[in-house]
C-alpha cells in the first residue's frame, strides 16, 4: 500500500483508529440577542485529561451573524493514497452571511486558527449562490451545496473550490428539474451522488411555517446524479412519506449501493439501493406522531439527522421534538430493528434534565466515534427554528451530551460523567451544533 | 430631501434622523446602532424589529408572514421610513415574531403574501 495521505485505507481500518481526544463543534450567537461572533469550540473528550468534558478553546469568526451550521474537511479518506494531501483545514460556512471560513486545525489542534475567509459577497457575485450547507471533499477538489441563488430563491447549486480554496465556479453542469437543495453524499464506485431537499433560504431562514409545506415550499424528492457528468438523472417523488428529506448517507463500504435519508417532517427513514441497473426505494422506519396534551396538532418527531456507524451496522436518528435518540440495527437494511433509545430534552417532558443540566431543545446533531462506542449529541437545530419550538434556549443555551453505545449487542445509555452546558459560556448562552474530530469521523469520509 | 425621526424605545428613547430613500438598517448602523442582520435583501428575518408608531414601506421583504406584519414587525434591511417612526429593536423585540406552528396554526390569510388567501 502506498502511504499515506489523510484518513484511513478502508472503513474497517477507520474503526480501529485510536479514540478521539478532541472534538470541534460550532457554537452560535446568531439569533440569540447576544451581539458576538459565532465560534468554533474545541472540546476535550479525553477521559484522562484534567479538562475532560470542557470547552478548552474558542475561535471567534471575524464577523457577527454568520450562523455557522455544518462544516467539512479539505481532505478525507478519498485522498488516502495521495501523500501530498493532508487533513489540515476545516471549512465552516455561514448559512446567513454566505462567508466560508477556512480554519487551520493542524498547526495546533487544540487551538485552531483562521486561515482564510472566502467572502460571501464574492461567492454571490461569481456563482449566484447563497445559503451554504454541506461540504464534501471530492479527492482533488471540494464542493459545497448552496440552497439558494444570490436572492435566496431555490434551488441553488454547488460551489466548486480547488484545494487552495479558490472559487472555480459552479460544480454541476445542470440542476435538471430539481426544485430544492440540501444535503448530498456520493459513492464513486457506482458513479452516483444523491441529493435531498429542504427549502429555499427565503422559506426556511425566517422560521418554519408548517402551512407552507402544503403550498409545496418544502421538498419531498430525492435526486440521483450521474456523478461524472455532474447532472441529475433520476428523481424519486417520496410524497407524504418523504416530507423534508434532509440528511443523506450511503453505507461507508464503497462497494455498497445502499443508502438512507431521514425525512424530517414525515419522521421516516427512506432506504434506497440498486437492483441490477435500477434504483429502488422504500420506507423502512416510520416514527408515529405523538399527541401533546395541550396542543391541537399531532407532534412529529422531526428527524433532522441520521448517521451510519463506520461498520455499517447501526443507523442512529433523532426526534428533535419528541426528544429521543434511537439506534437501529440495519445489518438487514430492509428490516431495521430498534436496539437502543434514550431521551434528552424534547417537548414531551420525558427528560427535562440530564446530568444536572436543564436541557433546552432536543437531540439534534450527533457525531459517533469511529469505533462506534461514543455518540456526541447537541441540541440546537437552527436559530430561528430553535426560537419557535424551544424559546427557553435563549437563556439556557445548548448542551452537548455523550451517549455510550454498545456496538456489539446494541444499546444506548447517557454517560454520567460528560456534559457541556453552553449556557455557561463566557459571552453568555450559545448553541452548539455539528461536531467533528481532527482525524475524520463517521459523517466526513468517503472511499474511492 | 425628506428626513424622518426614528425613536428607539429600548435604547432609552434615543432618536436618529433618516431619509426615506435608503433602508433603515444601513442608516441606523451608520449612526452607531448595533443591529443584527444577515442577508440584507429581506429574506432571512435576522434584522426584524417592531414598529410601534408611524409608517414604513417594506414591499421588498419576503421573510414575514401576514401575522408577523399584523404584529408590527418590519424588516429593517429593506424597510424605508415614510413618516417619523418609533421602533423596538433586536431580539428583545421578537416576543411575537416566533410561534410554535403545532400549537398555534396560521389562518390562510396569515400566510406569507405570495400564498395568502384574502381575509374572509
Ligand atoms: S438581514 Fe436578512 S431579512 Fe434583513
Amino acid at each position: 500500500m502506498k502511504c499515506c495521505g489523510p484518513g484511513y485505507a478502508s472503513p474497517a481500518e477507520a474503526v480501529k483508529a485510536p479514540s478521539e481526544k478532541l472534538l470541534y463543534t460550532i457554537a452560535i450567537y446568531t439569533g440569540t440577542g447576544i451581539q458576538k461572533p459565532d465560534y468554533l469550540a474545541t472540546v476535550d473528550v479525553d477521559p484522562d485529561s484534567p479538562t475532560y468534558s470542557r470547552v478548552i478553546h474558542r475561535l471567534e469568526m471575524p464577523g457577527i451573524g454568520d450562523e455557522l451550521h455544518h462544516m467539512g474537511w479539505n481532505a478525507c479518506s478519498s485522498c488516502f493514497d495521495d501523500a501530498g494531501m493532508s487533513r489540515k483545514y476545516l471549512i465552516l460556512p455561514g448559512v446567513r452571511s454566505n462567508n466560508l471560513h477556512i480554519v487551520d486545525t493542524a498547526t495546533d489542534p487544540r487551538a485552531p486558527r483562521l486561515h482564510k475567509v472566502i467572502d460571501g459577497a464574492e461567492i454571490k457575485a461569481k456563482t449566484n449562490l447563497s445559503g451554504p450547507h454541506t461540504v464534501h471533499c471530492l479527492g482533488s477538489e471540494i464542493i459545497i451545496s448552496f440552497l439558494g441563488d444570490a436572492k435566496g430563491e431555490a434551488p441553488g447549486g454547488y460551489l466548486h473550490l480547488n484545494k487552495e480554496f479558490e472559487i472555480q465556479g459552479r460544480w454541476e453542469n445542470s440542476m435538471g428539474d430539481i426544485k430544492f437543495g440540501y444535503d448530498f453524499w456520493y459513492q464513486p464506485r457506482h458513479n452516483v451522488m444523491v441529493s435531498s431537499e429542504w427549502a429555499a433560504p427565503n422559506t426556511f431562514m425566517p422560521g418554519f411555517d408548517l402551512e407552507e409545506v402544503g403550498h409545496l415550499k418544502y421538498g419531498r424528492e430525492l435526486h440521483f446524479w450521474d456523478f461524472e457528468k455532474r447532472e441529475p438523472v433520476e428523481s424519486f417523488y417520496l410524497g407524504e412519506d418523504g416530507l423534508l428529506p434532509l440528511e443523506v448517507k450511503f453505507h461507508h463500504d464503497p462497494d455498497s449501493t445502499h443508502g438512507f435519508c431521514g425525512a424530517a417532517l414525515s419522521t421516516n427513514v427512506i432506504h434506497w439501493w440498486k437492483n441490477g441497473d435500477t434504483w429502488l426505494w422504500e420506507k423502512i422506519i416510520d416514527i408515529e406522531n405523538e399527541m401533546h396534551p395541550d396542543w391541537p396538532i399531532p407532534l412529529p418527531g422531526v428527524m433532522s439527522a441520521i448517521l451510519i456507524s463506520m461498520d455499517d451496522k447501526y443507523l442512529y436518528l433523532n426526534n428533535w421534538l419528541h426528544g429521543d435518540m434511537r439506534q437501529y440495527d440495519i445489518r438487514d437494511p430492509h428490516n431495521p430493528k430498534l436496539t437502543g433509545q434514550v431521551f434528552l430534552g424534547g417537548l414531551l417532558g420525558k427528560a427535562p434534565t440530564v446530568n444536572g443540566v436543564e436541557v433546552a431543545g432536543g437531540p439534534q446533531m450527533f457525531q459517533l466515534s469511529l469505533d462506534g462506542k461514543r455518540l456526541y449529541v447537541t441540541t440546537s437545530l437552527f436559530s430561528t427554528w430553535d426560537n419557535q419550538f424551544y424559546p427557553e434556549i435563549r437563556t439556557k443555551g445548548g448542551v452537548m451530551v455523550m451517549i455510550d453505545c454498545d456496538p456489539v449487542n446494541g444499546g444506548m445509555k447517557i454517560a454520567e460523567d460528560f456534559i457541556i452546558d453552553f449556557g455557561k459560556e463566557p459571552n453568555g448562552p450559545s448553541r452548539c451544533h455539528e461536531a467533528r474530530y481532527p482525524g475524520g469521523d463517521c459523517t466526513s469520509d468517503i472511499w474511492l | 430631501m425628506t428626513t424622518h425621526t426614528v425613536t428607539i424605545t429600548n435604547r432609552n428613547g434615543a432618536t436618529f434622523e433618516v431619509n426615506s430613500r435608503r433602508p433603515l438598517l444601513g442608516q441606523l448602523r451608520d449612526q452607531g446602532v448595533d443591529l443584527p442582520y444577515g442577508c440584507e435583501y429581506g429574506g432571512c428575518i435576522t434584522c426584524a424589529a417592531k414598529l410601534t408608531k408611524g409608517e414604513i414601506d417594506q414591499r421588498r421583504q419576503v421573510a414575514l408572514n401576514n401575522r408577523q406584519i399584523e404584529h408590527g414587525y418590519v424588516i429593517l434591511c429593506v424597510a424605508r421610513a415614510t413618516s417619523d417612526i418609533t421602533l423596538e429593536i433586536g431580539v428583545e423585540s421578537h416576543d411575537k415574531l416566533y410561534r410554535n406552528p403545532f400549537l398555534d396554526p396560521l389562518q390562510p390569510h396569515e400566510l406569507k403574501a405570495d400564498i395568502a388567501s384574502p381575509k374572509v
